[in-house]
Protein backbone atom coordinates (compact mmCIF):
# COMPACT_ATOMS: atom_id res chain seq x y z
CA UNK A 1 0.00 0.00 0.00
CA UNK A 2 1.74 3.23 -1.13
CA UNK A 3 2.14 5.77 1.61
CA UNK A 4 1.26 9.38 0.88
CA UNK A 5 1.97 12.32 3.18
CA UNK A 6 -0.13 15.48 2.91
CA UNK A 7 1.47 18.84 3.72
CA UNK A 8 -1.47 21.25 3.66
CA UNK A 9 -2.44 23.95 6.14
CA UNK A 10 -6.19 24.07 5.47
CA UNK A 11 -7.65 21.54 7.95
CA UNK A 12 -10.83 20.85 5.93
CA UNK A 13 -8.89 20.03 2.76
CA UNK A 14 -6.28 18.07 4.68
CA UNK A 15 -8.81 15.80 6.39
CA UNK A 16 -11.01 15.27 3.34
CA UNK A 17 -8.01 14.56 1.15
CA UNK A 18 -6.67 11.98 3.63
CA UNK A 19 -10.11 10.35 3.68
CA UNK A 20 -10.26 10.29 -0.10
CA UNK A 21 -6.80 8.74 -0.42
CA UNK A 22 -7.57 6.09 2.17
CA UNK A 23 -10.76 5.19 0.31
CA UNK A 24 -8.64 4.81 -2.80
CA UNK A 25 -6.39 2.32 -1.05
CA UNK A 26 -3.47 4.50 -0.05
CA UNK A 27 -2.04 4.94 3.39
CA UNK A 28 -2.41 8.65 4.08
CA UNK A 29 -0.76 10.70 6.80
CA UNK A 30 -0.92 14.43 7.45
CA UNK A 31 1.43 17.10 8.73
CA UNK A 32 -0.26 19.33 11.31
CA UNK A 33 2.76 21.08 12.81
CA UNK A 34 4.56 23.29 10.33
CA UNK A 35 7.96 23.65 11.95
CA UNK A 36 10.58 21.19 10.85
CA UNK A 37 8.47 19.85 7.99
CA UNK A 38 11.38 18.31 6.02
CA UNK A 39 12.45 16.27 9.06
CA UNK A 40 8.87 15.12 9.71
CA UNK A 41 8.44 14.12 6.08
CA UNK A 42 11.74 12.24 5.89
CA UNK A 43 11.02 10.44 9.13
CA UNK A 44 7.66 9.27 7.77
CA UNK A 45 9.45 7.93 4.64
CA UNK A 46 6.43 8.15 2.32
CA UNK A 47 6.22 7.04 -1.32
CA UNK A 48 4.78 10.40 -2.34
CA UNK A 49 4.45 13.90 -0.90
CA UNK A 50 1.49 16.19 -1.63
CA UNK A 51 2.85 19.66 -0.93
CA UNK A 52 0.94 22.94 -0.71
CA UNK A 53 2.78 26.15 -1.65
CA UNK A 54 1.31 28.73 0.72
CA UNK A 55 2.17 27.30 4.13
CA UNK A 56 2.76 28.90 7.51
CA UNK A 57 6.37 29.17 8.72
CA UNK A 58 7.95 28.22 5.39
CA UNK A 59 6.86 28.34 1.80
CA UNK A 60 6.34 25.05 -0.07
CA UNK A 61 9.02 25.96 -2.62
CA UNK A 62 11.76 26.19 0.00
CA UNK A 63 10.51 23.01 1.68
CA UNK A 64 10.76 21.21 -1.65
CA UNK A 65 14.32 22.43 -2.19
CA UNK A 66 15.19 21.28 1.33
CA UNK A 67 13.67 17.81 0.90
CA UNK A 68 15.38 17.43 -2.47
CA UNK A 69 18.77 17.92 -0.89
CA UNK A 70 18.52 14.57 0.82
CA UNK A 71 15.76 12.61 -0.89
CA UNK A 72 14.26 11.67 -4.25
CA UNK A 73 10.74 11.00 -2.86
CA UNK A 74 8.29 12.16 -5.55
CA UNK A 75 6.62 15.50 -4.78
CA UNK A 76 3.34 16.74 -6.26
CA UNK A 77 2.58 20.39 -5.63
CA UNK A 78 -1.09 21.00 -4.90
CA UNK A 79 -1.72 24.73 -4.78
CA UNK A 80 -4.10 27.54 -5.58
CA UNK A 81 -1.30 29.59 -7.16
CA UNK A 82 -1.75 28.96 -10.81
CA UNK A 83 0.53 31.24 -12.78
CA UNK A 84 2.95 29.71 -15.26
CA UNK A 85 5.79 31.33 -13.35
CA UNK A 86 4.95 29.53 -10.10
CA UNK A 87 4.61 26.23 -11.94
CA UNK A 88 7.93 26.62 -13.73
CA UNK A 89 9.70 27.48 -10.50
CA UNK A 90 8.13 24.60 -8.59
CA UNK A 91 9.08 22.06 -11.23
CA UNK A 92 12.61 23.41 -11.56
CA UNK A 93 13.06 22.95 -7.78
CA UNK A 94 12.48 19.23 -8.20
CA UNK A 95 8.70 18.88 -8.04
CA UNK A 96 7.35 15.94 -10.07
CA UNK A 97 3.97 17.43 -10.91
CA UNK A 98 1.96 20.58 -10.28
CA UNK A 99 -1.80 20.52 -9.72
CA UNK A 100 -3.88 23.62 -9.10
CA UNK A 101 -6.80 23.96 -6.72
CA UNK A 102 -9.66 23.49 -7.02
CA UNK A 103 -8.74 20.22 -8.61
CA UNK A 104 -10.85 17.69 -10.29
CA UNK A 105 -10.75 14.65 -8.00
CA UNK A 106 -10.41 11.96 -10.71
CA UNK A 107 -7.67 14.05 -12.33
CA UNK A 108 -5.81 14.36 -9.02
CA UNK A 109 -5.99 10.58 -8.48
CA UNK A 110 -4.82 9.90 -12.02
CA UNK A 111 -1.81 12.19 -11.59
CA UNK A 112 -0.94 10.54 -8.26
CA UNK A 113 -1.05 7.13 -9.96
CA UNK A 114 1.11 8.39 -12.82
CA UNK A 115 3.78 9.84 -10.53
CA UNK A 116 3.87 6.69 -8.39
CA UNK A 117 4.21 4.58 -11.53
CA UNK A 118 7.07 6.73 -12.84
CA UNK A 119 8.88 6.49 -9.55
CA UNK A 120 8.92 2.71 -9.80
CA UNK A 121 5.79 1.78 -7.92
CA UNK A 122 3.90 -1.37 -8.89
CA UNK A 123 3.16 -1.42 -12.60
CA UNK A 124 -0.48 -1.27 -13.65
CA UNK A 125 -1.66 -4.70 -14.75
CA UNK A 126 -1.73 -5.27 -18.47
CA UNK A 127 -4.72 -7.59 -18.33
CA UNK A 128 -8.01 -7.51 -16.46
CA UNK A 129 -10.03 -10.63 -15.77
CA UNK A 130 -13.65 -11.21 -14.85
CA UNK A 131 -15.03 -14.71 -15.04
CA UNK A 132 -14.20 -16.11 -18.48
CA UNK A 133 -13.40 -12.72 -19.94
CA UNK A 134 -9.84 -11.46 -20.25
CA UNK A 135 -9.13 -7.89 -21.36
CA UNK A 136 -5.69 -7.14 -22.86
CA UNK A 137 -5.21 -3.43 -22.27
CA UNK A 138 -2.15 -2.75 -24.43
CA UNK A 139 -3.26 -5.00 -27.30
CA UNK A 140 -6.82 -3.65 -27.13
CA UNK A 141 -8.50 -7.04 -27.36
CA UNK A 142 -11.00 -9.02 -25.30
CA UNK A 143 -10.92 -12.79 -25.23
CA UNK A 144 -12.87 -15.68 -23.78
CA UNK A 145 -11.48 -19.18 -24.19
CA UNK A 146 -9.88 -19.28 -27.67
CA UNK A 147 -12.07 -16.58 -29.16
CA UNK A 148 -10.85 -13.04 -29.29
CA UNK A 149 -12.15 -9.71 -30.61
CA UNK A 150 -10.57 -6.31 -31.22
CA UNK A 151 -12.02 -3.31 -29.39
CA UNK A 152 -11.94 0.38 -30.18
CA UNK A 153 -10.40 2.76 -27.62
CA UNK A 154 -13.83 3.79 -26.30
CA UNK A 155 -15.05 0.19 -25.97
CA UNK A 156 -11.83 -0.81 -24.25
CA UNK A 157 -12.16 1.96 -21.64
CA UNK A 158 -15.84 1.21 -21.00
CA UNK A 159 -15.16 -2.48 -20.49
CA UNK A 160 -12.08 -1.82 -18.36
CA UNK A 161 -14.06 0.47 -16.08
CA UNK A 162 -16.87 -2.07 -15.68
CA UNK A 163 -14.39 -4.88 -15.06
CA UNK A 164 -12.52 -2.90 -12.40
CA UNK A 165 -15.76 -2.74 -10.43
CA UNK A 166 -17.25 -6.15 -11.06
CA UNK A 167 -20.61 -6.63 -9.39
CA UNK A 168 -21.19 -2.92 -8.73
CA UNK A 169 -23.94 -1.04 -10.49
CA UNK A 170 -22.35 1.81 -12.39
CA UNK A 171 -24.62 4.66 -13.46
CA UNK A 172 -24.37 6.07 -16.96
CA UNK A 173 -23.33 9.42 -15.49
CA UNK A 174 -20.46 7.82 -13.56
CA UNK A 175 -19.42 5.88 -16.62
CA UNK A 176 -19.33 9.05 -18.71
CA UNK A 177 -17.35 10.74 -15.94
CA UNK A 178 -14.81 7.92 -15.95
CA UNK A 179 -14.47 8.05 -19.74
CA UNK A 180 -13.78 11.79 -19.63
CA UNK A 181 -10.87 11.02 -17.29
CA UNK A 182 -9.36 8.99 -20.11
CA UNK A 183 -9.87 11.94 -22.50
CA UNK A 184 -12.81 10.30 -24.22
CA UNK A 185 -15.24 13.19 -24.31
CA UNK A 186 -18.53 11.48 -25.14
CA UNK A 187 -22.16 12.26 -24.43
CA UNK A 188 -25.05 10.02 -23.43
CA UNK A 189 -26.04 9.06 -26.99
CA UNK A 190 -22.50 8.14 -27.99
CA UNK A 191 -22.25 6.01 -24.88
CA UNK A 192 -25.37 4.09 -25.95
CA UNK A 193 -23.93 3.51 -29.42
CA UNK A 194 -20.62 2.30 -27.98
CA UNK A 195 -22.42 0.09 -25.50
CA UNK A 196 -24.46 -1.59 -28.24
CA UNK A 197 -21.32 -2.26 -30.30
CA UNK A 198 -19.44 -3.56 -27.26
CA UNK A 199 -22.26 -5.95 -26.43
CA UNK A 200 -22.42 -7.35 -29.94
CA UNK A 201 -18.62 -7.88 -29.86
CA UNK A 202 -18.92 -9.75 -26.56
CA UNK A 203 -21.70 -11.72 -28.17
CA UNK A 204 -19.23 -12.76 -30.93
CA UNK A 205 -16.83 -14.31 -28.42
CA UNK A 206 -19.63 -16.18 -26.73
CA UNK A 207 -20.44 -13.90 -23.84
CA UNK A 208 -23.95 -12.61 -24.54
CA UNK A 209 -25.62 -10.77 -21.71
CA UNK A 210 -22.37 -10.25 -19.82
CA UNK A 211 -23.12 -6.57 -19.30
CA UNK A 212 -26.49 -6.32 -17.62
CA UNK A 213 -28.65 -3.21 -17.81
CA UNK A 214 -30.25 -2.30 -14.50
CA UNK A 215 -33.16 -0.17 -15.55
CA UNK A 216 -32.98 3.35 -14.18
CA UNK A 217 -29.73 2.62 -12.34
CA UNK A 218 -26.99 1.77 -14.77
CA UNK A 219 -24.84 -1.15 -15.88
CA UNK A 220 -23.46 -4.12 -14.05
CA UNK A 221 -20.96 -6.76 -15.01
CA UNK B 1 2.08 82.26 -33.48
CA UNK B 2 1.55 84.36 -36.52
CA UNK B 3 2.47 88.04 -36.97
CA UNK B 4 -1.20 88.98 -37.03
CA UNK B 5 -1.80 87.21 -33.70
CA UNK B 6 1.24 88.95 -32.25
CA UNK B 7 0.03 92.38 -33.40
CA UNK B 8 -3.51 91.87 -32.19
CA UNK B 9 -2.07 90.70 -28.86
CA UNK B 10 -0.06 93.95 -28.54
CA UNK B 11 -2.60 96.29 -30.09
CA UNK B 12 -3.09 98.32 -26.90
CA UNK B 13 0.66 98.98 -26.55
CA UNK B 14 1.05 99.89 -30.22
CA UNK B 15 -1.90 102.28 -30.02
CA UNK B 16 -0.40 103.93 -26.92
CA UNK B 17 2.87 104.47 -28.78
CA UNK B 18 0.97 105.99 -31.73
CA UNK B 19 -0.94 108.33 -29.40
CA UNK B 20 2.31 109.37 -27.66
CA UNK B 21 3.94 110.06 -31.03
CA UNK B 22 0.91 112.14 -32.11
CA UNK B 23 0.96 114.18 -28.87
CA UNK B 24 4.75 114.73 -29.20
CA UNK B 25 4.30 115.80 -32.85
CA UNK B 26 1.56 118.26 -31.85
CA UNK B 27 3.75 119.70 -29.06
CA UNK B 28 6.83 120.02 -31.31
CA UNK B 29 4.73 121.64 -34.06
CA UNK B 30 3.27 124.12 -31.56
CA UNK B 31 6.73 125.01 -30.30
CA UNK B 32 7.86 125.77 -33.88
CA UNK B 33 9.71 122.69 -35.10
CA UNK B 34 9.76 122.58 -38.91
CA UNK B 35 7.52 120.00 -40.56
CA UNK B 36 10.46 118.51 -42.55
CA UNK B 37 12.28 117.71 -39.29
CA UNK B 38 9.06 116.26 -37.90
CA UNK B 39 8.66 113.86 -40.85
CA UNK B 40 12.26 112.66 -40.53
CA UNK B 41 11.82 112.23 -36.77
CA UNK B 42 8.54 110.32 -37.31
CA UNK B 43 10.09 107.95 -39.87
CA UNK B 44 13.11 107.27 -37.66
CA UNK B 45 10.82 106.55 -34.71
CA UNK B 46 8.63 104.23 -36.82
CA UNK B 47 11.66 102.30 -38.03
CA UNK B 48 13.03 101.96 -34.50
CA UNK B 49 9.70 100.82 -32.97
CA UNK B 50 8.96 98.30 -35.75
CA UNK B 51 12.46 96.87 -35.47
CA UNK B 52 12.08 96.35 -31.74
CA UNK B 53 8.63 94.77 -32.11
CA UNK B 54 9.76 92.49 -34.94
CA UNK B 55 12.74 91.25 -32.92
CA UNK B 56 10.41 90.63 -30.03
CA UNK B 57 8.04 88.68 -32.27
CA UNK B 58 10.84 86.50 -33.65
CA UNK B 59 12.18 85.77 -30.20
CA UNK B 60 8.78 84.79 -28.83
CA UNK B 61 8.02 82.63 -31.82
CA UNK B 62 11.34 80.77 -31.54
CA UNK B 63 10.71 80.23 -27.81
CA UNK B 64 7.24 78.82 -28.41
CA UNK B 65 8.55 76.54 -31.12
CA UNK B 66 11.28 75.28 -28.81
CA UNK B 67 8.75 74.48 -26.05
CA UNK B 68 6.37 72.79 -28.50
CA UNK B 69 9.22 70.61 -29.79
CA UNK B 70 10.04 69.55 -26.21
CA UNK B 71 6.41 68.69 -25.54
CA UNK B 72 6.08 66.71 -28.76
CA UNK B 73 9.20 64.75 -27.92
CA UNK B 74 7.72 63.50 -24.64
CA UNK B 75 5.89 60.18 -24.32
CA UNK B 76 4.40 61.21 -21.01
CA UNK B 77 3.18 64.71 -21.85
CA UNK B 78 2.40 65.53 -18.26
CA UNK B 79 6.13 65.49 -17.47
CA UNK B 80 6.52 68.66 -19.61
CA UNK B 81 7.10 70.98 -16.67
CA UNK B 82 10.08 68.86 -15.58
CA UNK B 83 11.72 69.21 -18.97
CA UNK B 84 11.34 72.91 -19.77
CA UNK B 85 14.57 74.92 -20.24
CA UNK B 86 15.65 77.51 -17.69
CA UNK B 87 13.52 80.64 -17.71
CA UNK B 88 14.76 83.73 -19.54
CA UNK B 89 13.11 86.34 -17.39
CA UNK B 90 11.19 86.82 -14.19
CA UNK B 91 7.81 86.46 -15.84
CA UNK B 92 8.75 83.12 -17.44
CA UNK B 93 10.25 81.90 -14.19
CA UNK B 94 7.02 82.57 -12.32
CA UNK B 95 4.94 80.91 -15.04
CA UNK B 96 7.18 77.86 -15.09
CA UNK B 97 7.05 77.60 -11.31
CA UNK B 98 3.26 77.63 -11.41
CA UNK B 99 3.19 74.93 -14.11
CA UNK B 100 5.63 72.82 -12.17
CA UNK B 101 3.60 73.01 -8.97
CA UNK B 102 0.45 72.05 -10.85
CA UNK B 103 2.27 69.16 -12.51
CA UNK B 104 3.62 67.82 -9.24
CA UNK B 105 0.15 67.81 -7.72
CA UNK B 106 -1.11 65.93 -10.77
CA UNK B 107 1.76 63.40 -10.79
CA UNK B 108 1.23 62.56 -7.18
CA UNK B 109 -2.51 62.13 -7.79
CA UNK B 110 -1.72 59.81 -10.71
CA UNK B 111 0.78 57.76 -8.74
CA UNK B 112 -1.64 57.48 -5.82
CA UNK B 113 -4.30 56.20 -8.20
CA UNK B 114 -1.83 53.73 -9.72
CA UNK B 115 -0.77 52.45 -6.33
CA UNK B 116 -4.40 52.05 -5.28
CA UNK B 117 -5.15 50.16 -8.48
CA UNK B 118 -2.12 47.92 -7.96
CA UNK B 119 -3.15 47.21 -4.38
CA UNK B 120 -6.67 46.38 -5.48
CA UNK B 121 -5.35 44.04 -8.14
CA UNK B 122 -3.13 42.33 -5.59
CA UNK B 123 -6.08 42.00 -3.25
CA UNK B 124 -8.22 40.44 -5.98
CA UNK B 125 -5.45 37.95 -6.77
CA UNK B 126 -4.97 37.07 -3.14
CA UNK B 127 -8.71 36.79 -2.65
CA UNK B 128 -8.96 34.43 -5.62
CA UNK B 129 -6.28 32.20 -4.10
CA UNK B 130 -8.01 32.25 -0.71
CA UNK B 131 -11.44 31.41 -2.12
CA UNK B 132 -10.00 28.39 -3.88
CA UNK B 133 -9.30 26.64 -0.58
CA UNK B 134 -12.96 26.48 0.54
CA UNK B 135 -14.06 25.56 -3.00
CA UNK B 136 -11.58 22.68 -2.97
CA UNK B 137 -12.75 21.57 0.47
CA UNK B 138 -16.40 21.77 -0.63
CA UNK B 139 -15.64 19.64 -3.69
CA UNK B 140 -13.98 17.01 -1.54
CA UNK B 141 -16.90 17.00 0.91
CA UNK B 142 -19.37 16.81 -1.98
CA UNK B 143 -17.96 13.43 -2.93
CA UNK B 144 -19.64 11.87 0.10
CA UNK B 145 -23.14 12.88 -1.05
CA UNK B 146 -25.45 10.67 -3.06
CA UNK B 147 -25.55 10.86 -6.85
CA UNK B 148 -28.13 13.50 -7.72
CA UNK B 149 -27.26 16.00 -4.97
CA UNK B 150 -23.58 15.59 -5.68
CA UNK B 151 -24.07 16.33 -9.35
CA UNK B 152 -26.11 19.45 -8.62
CA UNK B 153 -23.66 20.78 -6.06
CA UNK B 154 -20.68 19.99 -8.25
CA UNK B 155 -22.38 21.94 -11.02
CA UNK B 156 -22.86 24.98 -8.76
CA UNK B 157 -19.27 24.78 -7.52
CA UNK B 158 -18.11 24.68 -11.12
CA UNK B 159 -20.06 27.89 -11.77
CA UNK B 160 -18.38 29.59 -8.81
CA UNK B 161 -15.04 28.50 -10.19
CA UNK B 162 -15.81 29.97 -13.59
CA UNK B 163 -16.58 33.36 -12.06
CA UNK B 164 -13.50 33.23 -9.86
CA UNK B 165 -11.27 32.42 -12.84
CA UNK B 166 -12.67 35.34 -14.81
CA UNK B 167 -11.99 37.71 -11.90
CA UNK B 168 -8.43 36.42 -11.68
CA UNK B 169 -7.73 36.82 -15.36
CA UNK B 170 -9.38 40.24 -15.40
CA UNK B 171 -6.86 41.33 -12.76
CA UNK B 172 -4.00 39.64 -14.62
CA UNK B 173 -4.83 41.17 -17.97
CA UNK B 174 -4.11 44.61 -16.49
CA UNK B 175 -0.38 44.00 -16.47
CA UNK B 176 0.36 40.93 -18.50
CA UNK B 177 4.15 41.27 -18.27
CA UNK B 178 4.00 40.03 -14.68
CA UNK B 179 2.23 36.71 -15.19
CA UNK B 180 2.51 35.81 -18.82
CA UNK B 181 5.36 33.48 -19.77
CA UNK B 182 5.51 32.49 -23.42
CA UNK B 183 6.94 29.03 -23.91
CA UNK B 184 7.02 26.14 -26.32
CA UNK B 185 3.82 24.42 -25.15
CA UNK B 186 2.02 21.22 -26.08
CA UNK B 187 -1.33 22.18 -27.62
CA UNK B 188 -2.95 18.88 -26.61
CA UNK B 189 -2.13 19.66 -22.97
CA UNK B 190 -3.72 23.10 -23.25
CA UNK B 191 -6.85 21.50 -24.70
CA UNK B 192 -6.93 18.75 -22.06
CA UNK B 193 -6.58 21.36 -19.32
CA UNK B 194 -9.37 23.53 -20.71
CA UNK B 195 -11.70 20.56 -21.21
CA UNK B 196 -10.82 19.19 -17.77
CA UNK B 197 -11.56 22.54 -16.11
CA UNK B 198 -15.03 22.68 -17.65
CA UNK B 199 -15.90 19.02 -17.71
CA UNK B 200 -18.74 19.36 -15.19
CA UNK B 201 -20.50 21.96 -17.32
CA UNK B 202 -19.81 20.08 -20.55
CA UNK B 203 -20.94 16.69 -19.26
CA UNK B 204 -24.03 18.09 -17.58
CA UNK B 205 -24.95 19.95 -20.78
CA UNK B 206 -24.60 16.69 -22.72
CA UNK B 207 -21.87 18.11 -24.96
CA UNK B 208 -19.65 15.78 -26.93
CA UNK B 209 -16.13 17.08 -27.52
CA UNK B 210 -14.16 15.97 -30.53
CA UNK B 211 -10.47 16.68 -30.81
CA UNK B 212 -8.34 16.42 -33.89
CA UNK B 213 -4.73 17.14 -34.81
CA UNK B 214 -3.81 18.64 -31.45
CA UNK B 215 -0.46 16.87 -31.27
CA UNK B 216 1.62 19.93 -31.99
CA UNK B 217 3.49 22.65 -30.17
CA UNK B 218 2.71 26.36 -30.01
CA UNK B 219 4.43 29.40 -28.52
CA UNK B 220 2.17 30.70 -25.80
CA UNK B 221 1.42 30.80 -22.08
CA UNK B 222 -0.38 27.51 -21.44
CA UNK B 223 -2.52 28.83 -18.57
CA UNK B 224 -3.72 31.85 -20.48
CA UNK B 225 -4.43 29.88 -23.64
CA UNK B 226 -6.34 27.28 -21.58
CA UNK B 227 -8.40 30.09 -20.06
CA UNK B 228 -9.30 31.46 -23.50
CA UNK B 229 -10.17 28.01 -24.80
CA UNK B 230 -12.22 27.42 -21.64
CA UNK B 231 -14.32 30.54 -22.27
CA UNK B 232 -15.07 29.25 -25.77
CA UNK B 233 -16.08 25.84 -24.40
CA UNK B 234 -18.35 27.52 -21.84
CA UNK B 235 -20.05 29.49 -24.60
CA UNK B 236 -20.47 26.34 -26.67
CA UNK B 237 -22.14 24.61 -23.72
CA UNK B 238 -24.30 27.62 -22.75
CA UNK B 239 -25.57 28.43 -26.22
CA UNK B 240 -26.00 24.85 -27.37
CA UNK B 241 -28.61 23.43 -29.70
CA UNK B 242 -29.84 19.88 -30.16
CA UNK B 243 -27.21 17.11 -29.84
CA UNK B 244 -24.40 19.53 -28.99
CA UNK B 245 -20.94 18.80 -30.35
CA UNK B 246 -17.81 20.94 -30.00
CA UNK B 247 -14.91 20.12 -32.22
CA UNK B 248 -11.43 21.36 -31.41
CA UNK B 249 -8.98 20.95 -34.22
CA UNK B 250 -5.59 22.35 -35.15
CA UNK B 251 -3.62 22.68 -38.35
CA UNK B 252 -0.30 24.29 -39.21
CA UNK B 253 -0.46 27.52 -41.18
CA UNK B 254 3.07 28.20 -42.38
CA UNK B 255 4.99 28.71 -39.16
CA UNK B 256 1.81 29.52 -37.29
CA UNK B 257 -0.71 27.08 -35.86
CA UNK B 258 -4.42 27.59 -36.29
CA UNK B 259 -6.78 26.22 -33.65
CA UNK B 260 -10.45 26.03 -34.53
CA UNK B 261 -13.23 25.62 -32.00
CA UNK B 262 -16.50 24.91 -33.78
CA UNK B 263 -19.89 24.19 -32.23
CA UNK B 264 -23.32 23.39 -33.62
CA UNK B 265 -25.09 25.76 -31.24
CA UNK B 266 -27.72 28.45 -31.68
CA UNK B 267 -25.29 30.90 -33.29
CA UNK B 268 -25.00 34.70 -33.10
CA UNK B 269 -27.01 37.12 -35.31
CA UNK B 270 -24.80 38.76 -37.94
CA UNK B 271 -25.45 42.31 -36.73
CA UNK B 272 -24.27 41.43 -33.20
CA UNK B 273 -21.10 39.67 -34.32
CA UNK B 274 -18.89 42.79 -34.53
CA UNK B 275 -19.64 43.63 -30.90
CA UNK B 276 -19.21 40.24 -29.18
CA UNK B 277 -15.71 41.14 -27.99
CA UNK B 278 -16.91 44.39 -26.39
CA UNK B 279 -16.85 44.64 -22.62
CA UNK B 280 -20.23 43.83 -21.10
CA UNK B 281 -21.91 43.02 -24.41
CA UNK B 282 -24.42 40.22 -23.85
CA UNK B 283 -26.43 40.23 -27.09
CA UNK B 284 -29.88 38.81 -27.69
CA UNK B 285 -28.78 35.25 -26.78
CA UNK B 286 -27.34 36.37 -23.46
CA UNK B 287 -30.46 38.38 -22.63
CA UNK B 288 -32.77 35.53 -23.59
CA UNK B 289 -30.86 33.01 -21.51
CA UNK B 290 -29.83 35.18 -18.58
CA UNK B 291 -26.68 34.71 -16.55
CA UNK B 292 -24.45 36.17 -19.23
CA UNK B 293 -21.76 38.52 -17.96
CA UNK B 294 -20.48 39.87 -21.25
CA UNK B 295 -16.95 39.43 -19.91
CA UNK B 296 -15.81 36.10 -21.37
CA UNK B 297 -15.05 37.08 -24.95
CA UNK B 298 -13.91 40.54 -23.88
CA UNK B 299 -11.25 38.93 -21.69
CA UNK B 300 -10.35 36.51 -24.48
CA UNK B 301 -9.66 39.42 -26.80
CA UNK B 302 -7.63 41.25 -24.19
CA UNK B 303 -5.51 38.23 -23.26
CA UNK B 304 -5.11 37.25 -26.91
CA UNK B 305 -3.57 40.68 -27.50
CA UNK B 306 -0.88 40.00 -24.90
CA UNK B 307 -0.17 36.57 -26.39
CA UNK B 308 -0.03 37.92 -29.98
CA UNK B 309 -2.79 35.43 -30.66
CA UNK B 310 -5.12 35.99 -33.60
CA UNK B 311 -8.77 35.71 -32.58
CA UNK B 312 -11.58 35.53 -35.12
CA UNK B 313 -15.20 34.57 -34.89
CA UNK B 314 -17.73 33.48 -37.49
CA UNK B 315 -21.28 32.43 -36.78
CA UNK B 316 -24.57 31.57 -38.36
CA UNK B 317 -27.88 31.55 -36.51
CA UNK B 318 -29.14 27.99 -35.84
CA UNK B 319 -26.03 26.49 -37.43
CA UNK B 320 -23.21 27.22 -34.99
CA UNK B 321 -20.23 29.36 -34.13
CA UNK B 322 -16.61 28.90 -35.15
CA UNK B 323 -13.78 30.65 -33.35
CA UNK B 324 -10.30 30.56 -34.81
CA UNK B 325 -7.19 31.11 -32.70
CA UNK B 326 -3.98 31.69 -34.62
CA UNK B 327 -0.88 31.02 -32.55
CA UNK B 328 2.09 33.13 -33.63
CA UNK B 329 5.30 31.78 -35.10
CA UNK B 330 8.31 31.95 -32.80
CA UNK B 331 9.98 34.60 -34.96
CA UNK B 332 7.16 37.09 -34.56
CA UNK B 333 7.33 37.12 -30.76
Amino acid sequence: MPKIIIVEDDPAIREELALLLENEGYQASVVTEFTGVPEQVLRAAPDLILLDLGLPVRDGMSLCADIRRSSRIPIIFVTSRDSSGDELRALSLGGDDYITKPYNIPVLLARIRAVLRRSGGPAEPDTLEAGNLTLHLTRGTASAGDRSVELTRNELKILAHLMSRTGEIISRADLIDALWDSQIYIDDNTLSVNMTRLRSKLDEIGLPGLIKTRRGMGYQL
Amino acid sequence: MTLREFISDRLDRLLLQAVCAAVAAFFLRATGTQSGVLVILFLALLLFFSGVQLADFLRQRARLRELTAILNGLDEKYLFAECIPSPRNLYERRLFDLTRTAERAMTSAVSDARAAQGEYREYVERWVHEIKAPITAAQLICRELDGEKRRKLTGELARIEEHVERALFYARAENPERDCIIRHTDLSEIAAQAIGNHRTLLIQSGVRVETQGLDCFVYTDGKWAAFILGQLLQNAARYRGEGPVVSISARPLGKQVQLTVADNGIGIPAHELPRVFDRGFTGSNGRARGGSTGMGLYLCKKLAGSLALGLNIASEVDAGTTVTLTFPAKESL
